[in-house]
């Protein structure tokens, strides 16, 4: 190696100097800006990088239609580093920011619980895609769902596997993350309504290597239906692949991540014949169907929930703005309140009091390896 | 009693994972005393590249496979170069964080130059697996069994009955005796790294089928790997097997008949344990400072 | 961290305190100042109360790593322990925060003090290990026992306390709280314990022979770094207001670890470094952010850079070039003289060993050996090699256990007991190969020995520099007390750890082959120096091969071979028997059956 002690240090203080310069270059431009906050690196980093293709589709028709106010709209991008200081920081980051007049936040609850405090102070609205049910009980005026919440996924899959199948034994396979763990929770939780019972209610670690304890747990517990919440698409991937070479055949209710594009690469046959609730099914609606063709000339793959979201955050808050004719927050927040049987690509759009927009979920199911849409349960909401 | 056949099978299986990779931990602790904390992402480059040769430049599988250990074996000679080399005159401790360093920096220039989705690579066979009896065996965990075991015997021959694996062992037990003796320390070490990279990748390319291929796959078994290595005893081939096949048993029995969640908290429970009460490992000895 | 010992040595050895302290406690008020009064968005009110809080952990591996030299990867769990402490207390339980603190502070230190105590067999990798795994199982606890700990939803909403509740407020107090710990552990280096943990770093072996307790110090690092690991969780819940599981993963750990390292291990300046550095790298590589994984792969490789070529990190680098321009510090002379009480009037026996054996397997190194050792004079242990002289000395200095017999110093059975509790009932020794702690000064070597454990000398700091000084004084090195004993000649190291033993006051000074090594000037250097210790009424027992040497000095020897006594008497009479001749000429020993 011939990089000297000093040359280092050169070279140490020149890139700890080098950003400072290239940040001041930065002009002001005439634009509207939204801040978003996606992993970019960690763990779910993949999913980021879908989450940003579904806001720049967005933003792009935006802009085709004559932007936000007359002038173009601006993303940008955060990285959260998939943790929650990452997330409080890129927010932080993105608040700081006087120009930034609303903010995409995450689709992870633990990173939006992370966040709030901060989402709060700064007074502007926010869209996210957290399912966990308290983000919208929070008493926060500025966060705005664009995913139904896991208390409508649990309801769904419920009366789908007891109503629709007729299986009233439950298996329930949970991630113990808060995104699964509430997700089991809201599922055991609706199961006597719909006249059925728990067998089996089962927590997994995520990124576990194996789930032949977990698998064999499903099969001695004798349930005839089984409903998971997977957090991480090679868990559901080992899972599935293993639940099937151990003989367990019973019809298998998932969430969303079950139709996920990677999980259908990952998993493959072993996925086929199950059934997802899907946020986001591309044959759900026109507006869907929309979503889908102008996805896959970007990615050349399926879209999914990941996408959606932010295709339809984006969509709303620009189409709020436009409608108070102001990016003053309060405004844009009546405005977002009042809408009502909007179409976005993951469903008709009311928003409720709390800020949920979203109040049911579609059924779909794995067609050998084709997700084809089944039905939509949706459920009334208390608009306030 | 099918169950626990069944169990056992797994928690041998995945076992043996844990045993493949901590052999790279062991040859590398042997020949220069530090332990290895990017061992995993050996595996994980590995499965990776097989990836990119098999199945984006669609090469058939042996050539792939042998395209990607030689790659590996360029890796393991630069990681020593970069990572190891100009650290061996000074403590464990500067060695153990560039060595983080370069775990950290493998995962993320990967994620980098190939982006965070996770791939499928299928392994030799058309089927995943048969009955025998009441138990469910997977071939590829068949495999990974039957390849730690002639990998082991293979080590053992080559360190007891070959004159570079003589050479090798006395560089590990004393470098300046083995300098004086005329042996190529440096080269020695060198070797060490090149096999241990390589056979990190083949565990690498083994598992890809059972636990697919993503950035966080190397970084897991590996911190197991490493507890294995301890409860067998550094520094003894036979003892990082036998760790890293209780280690398997222990956490999937654990998972079964105590807490799923808590499988990962097992694994460290018998390792605390094992470092209280018998510290020198299963196999290991133990050794004293002199004065 | 008992300040009253602490005041007046700092103040001897480390001049420059006397206007560095006001000079600190202005800069800290002006930070504090600009905290409350600089306008800043919550970016950077974030970014800073994360730099501060973190600082305060890294600061205890500064104390484990740096001065103990133990490795620590669950600063983290420590970290999380206050934070949840900090967080469920308050809002579960409506404890007040300080409280919560004090609480989450305790659990740690108890926590610290267990992983501490597992280093009483375990070191190096094994260390690692057990850290993280204790680390893993708190992560994993801190997931799953949901009653408790909400699980992975964490805790939300906690509160700071009432006259804090504004961010910039906090942010200076926690400015303050950093300043004060950090001088904390600046003066600790300088301490008893300090000096003890650094004895304990460099050489473990001559630091428990030196009188320290080798694992209550190492203990009591573990406690103190959980203890600052604890305070930083806390204060950081207080800042955040939401604490969850992943941030106080291995991951987290592993981030401290490199804060502490890349700043330097030496010193608090290079944690605070440390940290505000990797705290900030990653927010301005912010830019490189297009590609994801490009900014960590750079962080990745900046570690392996800094570990290649900044080896004490960026303060110790810095330390480097600053101590260029220093002027060179006149050296000082007390002039004192050495007072060797040699353990005061007691009966004619200083050390009296009855069939003393250790055996090895079924080798036989020491054999039912008697030895009595009386006050005042050079008793000299010889024999061939191998004979077992050293495992001898090895066992009356407690490096070994023995397999039999009794050990009896100045009256007192020291048989079982371990190396320090032997040096507190009047041992000293030096090695063979010898074992100085490198890292320090002369002085501090001395001062080490100095603090003997029951050294009649007692713990006036003042008494005990002055002490030292003059055990330097009779080995003529007081000229070099400042000068750090890895750039001393072999000699003169020889000479300092003599030193070390003297300033102890020992009650017999036990000598493995002081001559071994030594060019013919020094050896008749050595030889002046025991004659002028054993004038001032110390007993010896030395170990030697150099027969002159022996017979010149000593006035009673004792003969091993093969691990039995073959001959004990005043020198000229032992030298003159004719089993020593053989047992020294090679042939066998003509033992009578």
């Amino acid at each position: 190696m011939h990089l000297t002690r000093r040359g280092f240090t050169t070279a140490l203080a020149g890139s700890i100097a080098a950003p400072a310069v290239i940040r001041t270059a930065y002009a002001q431009g005439a634009t509207v800006k939204l801040g978003m906050v996606v992993p970019m690196t960690g763990a779910a980093a993949e999913s980021g990088s879908f989450a940003q293709t579904g806001a720049k589709i967005a933003l792009e028709q935006v802009n085709k239609a004559g932007g936000v106010l007359g002038k173009p709209l601006e993303l940008v991008f955060e990285d959260d580093q998939t943790t929650n200081p990452g997330a409080v920081l890129a927010f932080s980051k993105l608040a700081s920011q006087p120009d930034i007049v609303a903010f995409l936040g995450s689709i992870r609850s633990t990173q939006m619980h992370a966040m709030a405090p901060d989402m709060l102070k700064v007074g502007k609205p926010v869209g996210f895609g957290g399912t966990d049910p308290n983000l919208t009980k929070l008493g926060n005026p500025w966060l705005f769902r664009f995913r139904p919440n896991d208390s409508y996924s649990g309801k769904v899959i419920a009366q789908f596997g007891a109503k629709e199948l007729g299986k009233k034994k439950w298996a329930i396979v949970h991630s113990t993350d808060a995104f699964g763990t509430a997700g089991g929770k809201a599922l055991a939780e609706a199961l006597p309504d719909n006249g059925a019972t728990l067998a089996l209610d089962q927590g997994y670690a995520n990124q576990s290597q194996d789930f032949t304890p977990v698998v064999l747990a499903v099969r001695q517990s004798g349930a005839d239906i089984l409903g998971t919440y997977f957090t991480f698409e090679t868990d559901l991937g080992i899972f599935a692949r293993q639940l099937r070479q151990l003989g367990v055949n019973i019809p298998w209710v998932g969430s969303p991540s079950i139709v996920n594009v990677s999980a259908l690469k990952l998993a493959g046959p072993a996925l086929y014949n199950t059934y997802g609730v899907a946020d986001y099914a591309e044959d759900s609606s026109p507006a869907s169907k929309a979503f889908g063709t102008a996805y896959r000339d970007v990615r050349k793959v399926a879209p999914d929930n990941q996408s959606s979201w932010t295709f339809d955050a984006v969509t709303c808050l620009a189409m709020a703005m436009n409608k108070a004719g102001s990016t003053e927050p309060n405004k844009v927040r009546e405005a977002m309140l009042a809408i009502r049987s909007h179409k976005g690509a993951e469903g008709e759009y009311n928003f409720d009091k709390n800020g949920d927009g979203l109040h049911g979920y579609n059924i779909v199911k794995n067609d050998k390896g084709e997700i084809k849409f089944d039905k939509r349960i949706d459920f009334t909401p208390q608009l306030g | 009693m099918d169950l626990v056949l069944q169990l056992l099978f797994t928690g041998i299986g995945i076992g043996s994972v844990y045993a493949l990779v901590a052999l790279g931990f062991v040859l590398i602790f042997r020949a220069t005393n530090v332990v290895n904390f990017a061992q995993g992402e050996f595996s994980m480059v590995a499965a990776f590249l097989m990836v990119v040769f098999s199945v984006k430049i669609g090469l058939p599988y042996w050539v792939a496979f042998v395209i990607a250990l030689i790659c590996m074996a360029g890796l393991g000679a630069v990681f020593n170069l970069a990572v190891y080399y100009p650290l061996r005159h000074r403590t464990y401790l500067p060695v153990i964080i560039s060595t983080i360093g370069a775990s950290i920096f493998m995962a993320n220039t990967t994620l980098a130059i190939h982006g965070p989705e996770p791939e499928v690579l299928s392994g030799w066979f058309d089927t995943p697996g048969f009955m025998l009896g009441p138990v469910y065996l997977d071939n590829q965990y068949v495999l990974i069994i039957v390849v730690t075991a002639l990998l082991v015997a293979l080590q053992y021959w080559f360190f007891e009955h070959t004159l570079l694996g003589k050479k090798l062992q006395a560089t590990s037990q004393d470098k300046e005796m083995a300098s004086l003796l005329g042996i190529p320390v440096a080269l020695m070490i060198m070797i060490t790294f090149v096999y241990s990279a390589v056979i990190g990748g083949i565990a690498g390319i083994l598992v890809a089928p059972v636990l697919f291929v993503s950035i966080g796959m190397g970084a897991t078994i590996a911190l197991k790997a490493f507890a294995a290595t301890i409860i067998g005893g550094f520094g003894d081939v036979t003892g990082a097997i036998i760790g890293g096949l209780a280690l398997g048993v222990i956490e999937t029995f654990g998972a079964a008949y105590i807490s799923v969640p808590y499988k990962d908290g097992f694994a460290f429970l018998v390792l605390i344990a094992f470092l209280i009460f018998r510290p020198q490992g299963i196999f290991g000895e133990r050794v004293a400072e002199k004065a | 961290m008992s300040t009253t010992e602490t005041t007046a040595t700092t103040g001897d050895i480390r001049p420059r305190l006397r206007w560095g302290v006001p000079a600190y406690v202005v800069l800290v008020l002006v930070a504090m100042a600009l905290a409350i009064a600089v306008p800043k968005t919550g970016y950077i009110l974030n970014i800073s109360l994360q730099a501060t809080t973190y600082a305060i952990a890294v600061l205890g591996l500064t104390i484990v790593l740096g001065l103990c030299g133990q490795i620590n990867l669950a600063q983290a769990a420590f970290f999380g322990l206050g934070a949840y402490a900090v967080g469920i207390g308050q809002t579960e339980y409506g404890l007040n925060f300080w409280a919560c603190l004090l609480i989450g502070t305790s659990m740690a230190a108890g926590f610290g003090a267990l992983l501490g105590a597992s280093t009483l067999r375990l070191g190096g990798h094994y260390l690692a290990m057990v850290t993280i795994s204790f680390q893993q199982i708190v992560t994993l606890v801190l997931i799953n026992w949901i009653p408790v700990t909400k699980g992975p939803d964490g805790v939300r909403a906690i509160p700071r306390p009432g006259f804090l509740a504004d961010g910039s407020t906090y942010l200076a107090f926690c400015i303050a709280a950093l300043a004060g710990l950090a001088f904390l552990v600046w003066r600790l280096r300088d301490t008893r314990l300090g000096r003890a943990m650094r004895a304990v770093r460099d050489n473990e072996l001559a630091a428990g022979v030196a009188g320290i307790d080798v694992y209550r110090t190492k203990v009591t690092a573990f406690a103190l770094s959980a203890i600052l690991g604890g305070i930083g969780g806390g204060l950081f819940a207080g800042g955040f207001a939401y604490v969850s599981p992943d941030q106080f993963s291995f991951a987290e750990s592993v981030v401290f670890l490199t804060m502490v390292l890349l700043g330097g291990v030496a010193s608090p300046i290079g944690a605070v470094i440390g940290t505000g550095l990797l705290i900030l790298i990653p927010e301005w590589l912010r830019f490189l952010k297009s590609i994801p994984g490009l900014y960590l792969a750079i962080y990745g490789a900046a570690v392996i850079l800094i570990v290649l070529f900044m080896p004490d990190g960026i303060w110790g680098y810095l330390r480097g070039q600053l101590d260029r321009f220093k002027r060179a510090v006149l050296p000082s002379r007390t002039g004192a003289t050495l007072h060797l009480s040699g353990g005061g009037e007691g009966t004619d026996t200083v050390m009296e060993v009855r069939g003393l054996s250790k055996h090895f397997g079924g080798l036989k190194a020491v054999d039912e050996v008697d030895l009595t050792i009386r006050r005042g004079g050079v008793h000299a242990l010889i024999g061939p090699n191998g004979s077992g002289k050293t495992t001898t000395l090895n066992v009356l200095s407690g490096l070994y256990r023995a397999t039999a017999g009794t050990i009896e110093l100045n009256g007192q059975d020291v048989t079982d007991l371990p190396p320090h509790a032997r040096t507190k009932a009047g041992l000293g020794r030096t090695f063979q190969n010898i074992r100085l702690w490198r890292s320090m000064t002369a002085l501090e070597n001395v001062m080490v020995g100095a603090e003997r454990p029951g050294s009649p000398i007692g713990n006036d700091p003042a008494a005990l520099l002055a002490r030292a000084r003059a055990a330097l004084a009779f080995v003529d090195l007081e000229d070099r007390a400042d000068e750090v004993v890895a750039n001393f000649s072999y000699g003169h190291q020889r000479a300092v750890e003599i030193a070390r033993a003297l300033a102890g006051d020992p009650v017999l000074l036990l000598l493995d082959e002081p001559g071994a090594g030594l060019n013919s000037s020094e050896k008749v250097e050595l030889r002046n120096l025991l004659k002028r210790i054993s004038a001032r009424g110390l007993t010896i027992l030395i170990i030697d091969h150099d027969m002159t040497l022996v017979s010149e000095v000593a006035q009673h020897i004792t003969v091993l071979n093969f691990g039995r006594r073959i001959a004990d008497g005043y020198s000229a009479d032992v030298l003159k028997h004719p089993d020593v001749i053989a047992a020294y000429l090679g042939t066998a020993p003509d033992v009578p059956a």
